[in-house]
């Protein structure tokens, strides 16, 4: 049974219908060999058995037709009918001759017909002999009873004798001719039994073939068109059955296994195009609100065009105006030119000023170091004062000591020795006091040496601050030339600009027609995004009847 | 920066700069310079000043007096009559293998004298030497050593009735040595029990 269902459809209806043709041809060779032989039966009945049973017939009733023709001769008086009849005499035995010598000839093979006709030829001879020779010169002659008795006698005693031959040959023939009636229905039975017995198998075969075709094909196909109209529905999740065979039913299931993969890939498909579809809706509705934005932002752009062209002619006023100012500014420019050249000179006098001042900063830097330095000497001075000073303290305490050793007589000389010491005091306090005002004095020196660098160091910052002046006015004067340059290029570049201005003036009356288009096309862009809106929905609708 | 230095040149009134300077010229020149009258007048207070009949003690036997000097910012004094003089610190040996507080000797006019510092033996904070840091010698029959002092203030005169005799800021070894302190919170230290004291004599051996 495998092999059958690894066959190919076209085999299996092959094998199937090839069976039910041999079965036709055998049914279709049999009615033909049956209708042949009863086609050759018949054909044999009609040109032997009845022919001949015919020509019998006819052969008696020519016997009989000559028998009266006799018998009118004999009562015919008359020559000339007598003439009559015997030319009808000698036509029926040419007629008998002819179907004698026609039947000898059919019945050539048939060896006891053959004997049966000789003897009727015989006869027949024998009887035309006496004709012939005796009786239709007897009734010439007149001889009518002689006649007479001829015919009734021997001659009626042949024509009887032929005539039973005669009808036994034609009944013989008949038989015949029923038997094979016989033979041919017999078997045209059979052969009718034959052509039941074939279409009964036929039948059975054809019953048995449709119910395997059923099983073998017509049961996966409907299954498989049951799936088929399960996908049909959009129901991407059927699971398809795994069938191995190699016929055409399995090459389908196998496809429907590629569709089955098919699915999967159709069913991922279908979720992207659900994300893609919702996405589309979403897009489209942003596309549709950045539309109407657009259409806003047109209106604008409109109504600031309408603005900018108000704008444009001011400015062209504007550039009428700042075509005379740089006219004016070139002249200026060159009244400053001038008064840059006084600068310059102003800037080398102020150099040279500062550089002398610079000369007697040095001169103050120098007197006040000395200063310190004599003053210097004055603390030197006074330390030696001080340390006077200090021995006189001593000397005038040794005194006092020396004073009280003499005690009374001393009295006078400790007085003396205690005003030394209150001198040395003083004089201490005084030099104390100097060596203060001295360092005071050193502070304020300092300082103004400091103060005289700090001098010096501002007034070479003034020299090179100087110089860059003098350099800042060059450049100033050059670029007053430049400027003076520049305001007469304006003042030729707002011609251009007024130019300018008509031609932007132009440009804007051509935007505001473009701005016109624009709000037209943004509002068949916010149609096609309603549209583009409503498809996403609809593919939304379309994904949606998927089972997935 | 240049503006403003530009502004305090033009503030400078150099007219009374100058006068301010022969102002201060002249000064100078009759400090140095005194004129009859002031030296007239300078001489009369003095004559003045000596010829005043000095104030009589009222006893002299009660009073003290002594030789007031300076250490570690605190004013002590020796009693005149066992100071025998006062002088400068000059050219100090130091002794090996001594106390810490003998310094040193010094030579006074060939007399070889040794010097002690009452900082270091009264435990007195330390205050570095310096030039003018002076010498008292003190002296009795058998003893003669000088005293360190920062500063010779002179002499002082008190009368003993008026010597306070116990002073809360000094304790141990310097209240041994106290005598008092005098109204004027001069520290009177016993210069005779200084001179007899053991504390004093120095005989330390060094082995070898």
């Amino acid at each position: 049974m495998r092999w059958y269902l690894n066959l190919s459809t076209r085999g299996k209806l092959g094998i199937g219908f090839g069976l039910m043709g041999i079965l036709f041809t055998v049914v279709i060779m049999t009615a033909f060999s049956g209708l042949t032989s009863i086609k050759s039966a018949q054909r044999s009945l009609y040109r032997q058995e009845f022919a001949n049973a015919r020509d019998f017939l006819v052969l008696r009733s020519n016997l009989n037709g000559i028998h009266a023709s006799l018998l009118g001769m004999i009562v015919e008086t008359q020559d000339s009918k007598m003439d009559y009849w015997l030319q009808d005499i000698k036509q029926r035995g040419e007629v008998i001759g002819e179907i004698t010598q026609r039947l000898q000839q059919r019945n050539r093979n048939d060896a006891r017909l053959v004997d049966q006709l000789q003897e009727l030829y015989q006869l027949g001879e024998a009887f035309i002999l006496a004709r012939d020779d005796d009786i239709i010169k007897m009734i010439y002659a007149g001889q009518t009873e002689a006649a007479k008795g001829i015919i009734f006698g021997i001659q009626n005693e042949r024509k009887e004798k032929m005539r039973a031959l005669a009808k036994e040959m034609g009944d013989n023939a008949i038989g015949k001719a029923q038997e094979a009636m016989l033979a041919s229905e017999q078997r045209v039975a059979h052969v009718v039994n034959f052509i039941v017995a074939i279409g009964l198998a036929s039948i059975a075969l054809g019953l048995l073939t449709v119910q395997l075709l059923n099983r073998v094909i017509a049961v996966p196909l409907t299954a498989a068109s049951a799936i088929a109209a399960q996908i049909a529905t959009g129901d991407l999740t059927v699971k398809i059955p795994e069938e191995k065979r190699s016929d055409e039913v399995g090459m389908l299931m196998n496809a429907f296994a590629a569709i089955g993969d098919l699915l999967k890939d159709l069913r991922r498909l279908m979720l992207e195009i659900k994300q893609a579809a919702d996405m589309l809706s979403t897009s489209s509705a942003e596309i549709l609100a950045t539309t109407t934005q657009v259409a806003s932002g047109a209106a604008e752009t409109a109504s600031a065009v309408s603005e900018t062209t108000a704008t444009v002619e001011e400015v062209k006023q504007t550039a009428q105006v700042a075509s005379q100012k740089a006219r004016l500014v070139s002249e200026r420019a060159k009244k400053s030119t001038q008064a840059t050249q006084d600068g310059r000179r102003s800037v080398d006098t102020a150099v040279d000023g500062m550089r002398s001042i610079e000369e007697q900063m040095a001169v103050i830097a120098e007197s006040i170091v000395r200063l310190s330095e004599q003053s210097q000497a004055i603390g030197e001075i006074i330390s030696t004062v001080n340390e006077l000073a200090e021995q006189s303290n001593l000397l005038a305490v040794n005194a006092a000591i020396e004073a009280a050793k003499v005690s009374e007589y001393g009295k006078g000389f400790a007085v003396v020795a205690q005003e030394i010491k209150s001198l040395a005091e003083q004089s201490k306090h005084a030099t104390a006091q100097v060596r203060s005002l001295l360092s005071d004095i050193q502070k304020a020196t300092n300082a103004a040496v400091l103060a005289a660098e700090q001098g010096n160091k501002s007034v070479q910052a003034g020299v090179k601050q100087s110089l860059a002046t003098g350099q800042s006015i060059r450049q100033l004067a050059d670029n007053i030339g430049d400027a003076a340059q520049a305001a007469a290029q304006i003042a030729a570049s707002s011609q251009q600009q007024m130019v300018g201005m008509d031609q932007v003036a132009l440009a804007m009356e051509n935007i505001k027609q473009a701005t016109i288009q624009n709000m037209s096309g943004t509002k068949q862009a916010e149609i096609a995004a309603k549209g583009l809106h409503e498809l996403g929905l609809k593919l939304q609708q379309l994904v949606a009847g998927y089972k997935v | 920066m240049k503006d403003s230095s530009t502004e305090k040149t033009q503030d400078i009134d150099w007219q009374q700069l100058k006068r301010r300077m022969a102002a201060s010229s002249a000064a100078i020149k009759r400090a140095l310079e005194p004129s009859d009258e002031d030296i007239k007048r300078i001489l009369k207070a003095r004559a003045q000043a000596l010829a005043k009949e000095p104030l009589a003690p009222d006893d002299p036997l009660d009073d003290l007096e002594f030789v007031e000097f300076r250490l570690a910012n605190e004013r002590y004094g020796f009693e005149l009559r066992h100071v025998r003089e006062v002088g400068p610190l000059q050219s100090l040996t130091p002794l090996p293998c001594t106390p810490a507080f003998v310094l040193g000797v010094i030579n006074l006019r060939g007399e070889i004298v040794s010097v002690i510092d009452l900082k270091k033996f009264f435990d007195l904070p330390e205050q570095g030497l310096t030039d003018l840091n002076k010498v008292i010698v003190l002296q009795s029959a058998e003893m003669t050593f000088g005293v360190l002092a920062d500063r010779i203030l002179g002499i002082g005169r008190v009368p003993l009735n008026r010597i306070q005799l116990s002073l809360p800021t000094l304790t141990g070894i310097r209240e041994a040595y106290l005598k008092g302190v005098t109204p004027q919170r001069t520290v009177i230290v016993d210069a005779g029990k200084l001179l007899d004291s053991k504390d004093l004599i120095v005989h330390q051996q060094v082995g070898g």
